[in-house]
């Protein structure tokens, strides 16, 4: 059977010459900004000239409509709200089978905003931002959530990386919820959720119950997600940091990630979580883990160390979306509502506040730079061993703050070449080749402007 | 999506008008008359219906199925894309964004054949003639069609809470529900909000098994007018199923059909 009658001829050559190729609409060679395992990111302007603003392409990485393609296309086709990112258009290119996306442009997200922290604390220079920005970020971040679980779909992926911010425009200082590929309808699961994608949430920002293997994804894990991502802005360290060899695996168990959170929370006593003994891996928690080994451990104590004050509202508030229990952890919409956001210096629409915006502008890549990349890895990797065998002997030495602190902060930056993939980047690399021993010291040193609630604010009122 | 009915593409965009349908099927009725069109539909109503049961998935998957199928040909001839083409295509972008888990396109290739070859040899005397590659292509086209408006209401979900606050009835809930299945064999889907297809559904299937809820009806605030509108196709449906057999006429209908041509020969 030729193709020839399944599709009508006459039909065929005018929708060919009616659609829009996107090569045709939008400048955008030599403009790629972004690069992981959903596809290729490029900065785009329009051809004719019709406007002047920078658009986001995405160019879906394999061809064709893979199930993660259809739901992003899906979803976002009927999600519209300002803090959720705004799918303008799609592009089939039939000819390769490639599909591109087309979104407004986002200068920055919050992955590049945290590394940038933390390079200028290694770096002794301080970063200006307004005093109430971590605030206006989490408040939009939970703002965007709250419309997407209103509307029964669940982000599951949510992470720096996937928290957008608008740079000079129209929409200056907008927070946009992104990467929604992985998003999912869950009021009427027809699979059990755990069957459908192996590995969804980045370990660092996995609730627990699902690292010990709940079956179904709740508006629950997407809110654990946040209080990890509040936590990080809070202080520039991802609390739940821990080396991971294998992203992908269809173990959700992850003891390695375990012992991370019950290092900065405590074991969760039995009280607090009932449920626990209900989880899959409930067996193989009480076999692998002795709650004996955690008794010093609290977020008080972790957030203290980082200059988080325990009679803060930041730290109340965190503490309620960071709570093990699934079930008693706050809800989007109730997190609005709490004191944090009513006490001065309020959210600002514009999280920048009208001030100058200090992060630099997306960089392009070069195809050079994924070989770039993995030849960073490598080294990373042999950082990392390095510094596991540093790790293993500082083990029994919990309750040394500073070793293990500085053993976080190793980590921290090793682990985040590797994750960095999505937005990788010509100047990470340099950043993150600067000798350990030399950042080791730079990190026990100086505290990030931003997180350090005191100073930073004697120096905003100073500054601004 | 199911929060967000009155903002969705499906209620902006694919409520359809009925004299936009009549004036896009001019072509077609050219051709056909009137209930031979609708013939052709329920046909492929049913082939996309026997491929979902043969493929286990849910019927919330096969409704969306049908109605991008008959979006499609809303806005398109039967001639553009063969049905026979399109109805497995409409099966397999549904099960993905229906999150059934994609199928393999050997398997629906497979299940094609024997569905073609088992069930509906009244309708084909040769087997399904068409292998992965054109399904993928057709998959744009029906992509581009639906202008990417994939989630589709459907009236499952309010028919359970209608019954529900009727105090629960099983039987009248089976029945509704078998009637919202049928209802699928007619333009009620680009024509009416799921909704009100439930209300429908219901109100016919209190008349079958002689339940008089009429106060509760009355008391539910909707257009009376839309929902008689419903019935009316429903019945009408159920009217021309008692004198039409499908078995003897479909293969004289599908002959009629008007179908795609080759690029012109020089």
């Amino acid at each position: 059977m030729s193709t020839a009658y399944m599709m009508d001829y006459e039909f065929k050559m005018k929708t060919q010459n009616e659609r829009v190729k996107v090569e045709d609409l939008f400048d955008y060679e030599g403009c790629k900004v972004g690069r992981g395992t959903y596809g290729h990111v490029y900065k785009g302007r329009r051809k004719d000239g019709s406007d002047s603003k920078d658009y986001a392409l995405k160019q879906i990485e394999g061809t064709g409509l893979s199930m993660s393609a259809c739901r992003e296309i899906a979803l976002l086709r009927e999600l519209k709200h300002p803090n959720v990112i705004n799918l303008i258009r799609v592009f089939l290119s039939h000819n390769d089978r490639k599909v591109w996306l087309l979104f407004d442009f986002a200068e920055h997200d919050l992955w590049h905003i945290i590394k940038f922290h933390r390079a200028a604390k290694a770096n002794k220079k301080p970063v200006l931002v307004p005093k109430g920005m971590v605030k206006s970020l989490l408040y939009q971040i939970l703002d965007g959530i709250h419309y997407l679980h209103s509307n029964w779909v669940l982000h599951r992926d949510l992470k720096p990386a996937n928290i957008l911010v608008m740079g000079e425009g129209p929409e200056r200082g907008r927070v946009k919820i992104a990467d929604m590929g992985f998003a999912r309808l869950f009021n009427a699961p027809l699979k059990p959720l755990a069957d459908l994608d192996p590995v969804v949430v980045t370990f660092w920002y996995r609730a627990p119950e699902l690292l010990l293997g709940a079956r179904h994804y709740t508006k629950a894990i997407d809110i654990w997600a946040i209080g990890c991502i509040f936590a990080e802005l809070l202080t520039s360290e991802p609390i739940f940091h821990c080396r991971q060899e294998d992203i992908k695996t269809s173990n959700p168990y992850h003891h390695d990630q375990l012992d991370r959170i019950f290092n900065v929370m405590g074991f969760p006593h039995e009280k607090d979580w009932e449920d626990i003994k209900k989880m899959p891996e409930h067996p193989t928690l009480l076999k692998d883990f002795k709650k004996n080994n955690y008794v010093n451990c609290s977020l008080v104590k972790y957030m203290d160390r980082h200059k988080i004050k325990p009679d803060s509202k930041a730290f109340h508030l965190l503490q309620k979306l960071l709570l093990m229990d699934p079930n008693k952890r706050i809800t989007s919409e109730q997190a609005m509502q709490d004191p944090y956001f009513q006490e001065e210096p309020l959210p600002t629409q514009d999280v920048f506040a009208g001030c100058p915006i200090p992060y630099p502008k997306r960089e392009f890549l070069t195809d050079d730079d994924q070989e770039e990349k993995s030849d960073n890895k490598r080294q990373t990797q042999q950082q990392q061993q390095t510094q596991n065998n540093q790790q293993s002997q500082q083990q029994n030495q919990q309750n040394n703050q500073n070793n293990q602190q500085s053993n976080q902060d190793n980590h921290n930056t090793a682990k985040r070449v590797r994750l960095s993939a999505p937005q990788g980047h010509p100047s990470q690399v340099n950043q993150q080749q600067i000798p350990i021993s030399q950042q080791q010291q730079e990190f026990h040193h100086q505290q990030m402007m931003y997180n350090n609630g005191q100073q930073q604010q004697q120096n905003f009122q100073q500054r601004f | 999506m199911s929060g967000n009915f009155w903002q969705s593409s499906h209620h902006q965009q694919w409520l359809l008008d009925k004299q936009d349908l009549i004036r896009e099927r001019q072509h077609d009725l050219s051709i056909l008359a009137e209930d031979e069109y609708q013939k052709i539909f329920i046909f492929f109503a049913s082939v996309i219906q026997t491929l979902g049961e043969q493929l286990k998935l849910r019927q919330q998957v096969i409704a969306t199925a049908t109605v991008y199928f008959k979006r499609f040909y809303a806005r398109n001839s039967l001639k553009t894309i063969d049905p026979l083409l399109l109805a497995p295509t409409c099966i397999f972008l549904a099960s993905k964004v229906e999150e059934f888990g994609v199928i393999s396109n050997s398997r629906l290739i497979t299940t094609c054949q024997n569905v073609i070859k088992n069930k509906f040899s009244y309708a084909y005397t040769q087997e399904f003639p068409y292998r992965t590659n054109h399904i993928l292509e057709c998959e744009f086209y029906l992509l581009e069609n639906l202008d990417c408006c994939l989630i589709v209401y459907q009236p499952y979900r309010p028919l359970l809470q209608l019954v529900q606050d009727l105090g629960h009835e099983e039987q009248l809930l089976t029945l509704a529900w078998r009637i919202v299945n049928d209802s699928l064999r007619t333009d009620v889907c680009l024509l009416y909000p799921p909704y009100q297809i439930a209300i429908g559904c219901l109100q016919i299937a209190c008349v079958i098994l002689q339940k008089d809820h009429k106060s509760w009806f009355a008391e539910l605030n909707v257009d009376i007018e839309k929902i008689q509108e419903i019935a009316r196709y429903i019945i009408n449906l159920f009217e021309l199923w008692k004198t039409y057999d499908e078995k003897k006429e479909i293969q004289g209908l599908l002959g009629k059909m008007p179908k795609p041509k080759a690029a012109p020969q020089r």
